[in-house]
């Protein structure tokens, strides 16, 4: 197992919200807009990263029975410096992702990885693990917030602050936005069909490895 | 996992210090933000006011008057006043309560209308009050020289395509902050020259 592979699972063959079927509640719920979906992906990083750093180093000297309530406390902890952080330099984002922020805490990937990798694998490791899981969670929610983004408003924003936006139009004027792509519906509908896209090129792929198709 | 089944004392400890830890780091974290928040809320909310009232060159949140909780801002230049900016809300939003800031100049005509995050009106509709094509035809407008309802309703408000409530609701929101400011008007005048 090396730091590489263990990095690069999280960014295509373990890749989160699409292979490992986590974390989707906040997936649902932010990815309206890409940016939103890339604020969120890049604060659970922060937390995932850190929170599996920590839980390795500590992973000797954890008692087995309170290994839930102390994992909790170092994600709750990292999760309100990214919040205060954010509120500080990025104070439009911060409310448009409202409580999602604090919410990073039950997100079951952060937890999930500290129960199943970091509590078991020395540190190097467990960091290329969170960051890997975070960067491909992060590449999730943003295509999933541009595939909505531009169904739903015509659009696409990439990158806003203060000033500076990058916004382009993608889709010809006389395009009418399916409003639905942007409201609650449009999630699950957006998600099942990445879903079935990644199974789709998945198996084809496998196919061509001459294996048994996995899926 | 390396830690087997520990004793009571072991566990208790561990806990303890995690918690104790991160408490620590939180309450740095916390002291190092803290000003910068305050800093970045009030821009925020300046941001707002600025977009409502006439050019200024005071500190409006600064010269704030309270009158029945609401809080009026109002915006001077070279110590005259040239209007106030307050908050409202409604409560017929098509997804409950919106809030809005309302410009008005000294002689009761709007300046200007901002609809405040925090909303829950649908998408592509009703958000479309946000739109300076919606918020703009308030302006100048007062309660003498408009008939306060929707055009669905009878009234002067051009309302959006496939949303009439949320722009009633602002509508609504509008007429009745004017009422408010009208009746106290003496009051929030005095209050604005005594400070």
């Amino acid at each position: 197992m090396s730091v590489a592979r263990e990095f690069s699972k999280g960014l295509w063959r373990d890749i989160p919200v699409f292979r490992i079927c986590l974390g989707l509640c906040p997936t649902l719920a932010v990815t309206t807009t890409a940016f939103n979906g890339l604020g969120m992906g890049l604060a659970t990083t922060f937390v995932l990263t850190c929170s599996n750093v920590v839980i390795s180093l500590l992973r000797g000297i954890i008692p087995n029975k309170v290994r839930i309530p102390v994992f909790i406390v170092v994600i709750a902890t990292f999760v309100t410096v990214i919040d205060l952080t954010l509120k500080a330099v990025q104070f439009e984002l911060h409310q448009a992702l409202g409580i999602f922020i604090p919410l990073i805490v039950v997100n079951c990937i952060i937890l999930g990885r500290a129960e199943a990798f970091a509590s078991k694998n020395p540190l190097t490791l467990s960091f290329a693990d969170g960051l890997g899981m975070g960067l491909g969670f992060t590449l999730a929610l943003f295509a999933l917030g541009a595939v909505r983004e531009i169904l739903g408003s015509g659009g696409l924003t990439i990158f806003k602050y203060g000033t500076i936006n990058i916004h382009y139009s993608l889709l010809p004027s006389n395009y009418v936005p399916a409003v639905i792509m942007i409201l609650p519906p449009g999630a699950f509908l957006a998600l099942g069909l990445m879903l079935g896209l990644m199974n789709k090129i998945n198996a084809i792929l496998d196919a061509r490895r001459g294996e048994k198709s996995a899926v | 996992m390396a830690g087997k089944d520990a004793g009571i004392t072991r566990m208790v400890l561990v806990l303890t210090l995690t918690c104790a830890v991160m408490g620590g780091a939180l309450s740095v974290v916390y002291n190092q933000t803290k000003a910068e928040i305050e800093n970045q809320e009030r821009l925020y909310k300046l941001r707002s006011i600025k977009a409502v009232l006439p050019e200024y060159d005071n500190q409006p949140d600064k010269d704030a008057v309270k009158v029945e909780d609401v809080e009026f801002y109002p915006g001077k230049k070279q110590g005259q006043l040239k209007g106030w900016a307050f908050e409202w809300s409604s409560s017929e939003g098509y997804g409950g309560q919106i809030k809005i800031l309302v410009g008005i100049d000294t002689q009761g005509n709007i300046t200007g209308v901002e609809i405040l995050p925090g909303h829950a009106e649908t998408p592509g509709l009703g958000t479309r009050i946000q739109e300076p094509e919606f918020r703009n035809q308030f302006k100048n407008r007062n309660l003498e020289n408009t008939n306060w309802a929707v055009s669905k309703d009878g009234g002067d408000i051009e309302a959006i395509t496939g949303a009439t409530i949320s722009p009633r609701a602002v509508t609504h929101a509008i007429k009745d902050s004017l009422e408010f400011f009208n009746e106290h008007r003496a009051e929030i005048s005095s209050g604005g020259m005594v400070e």
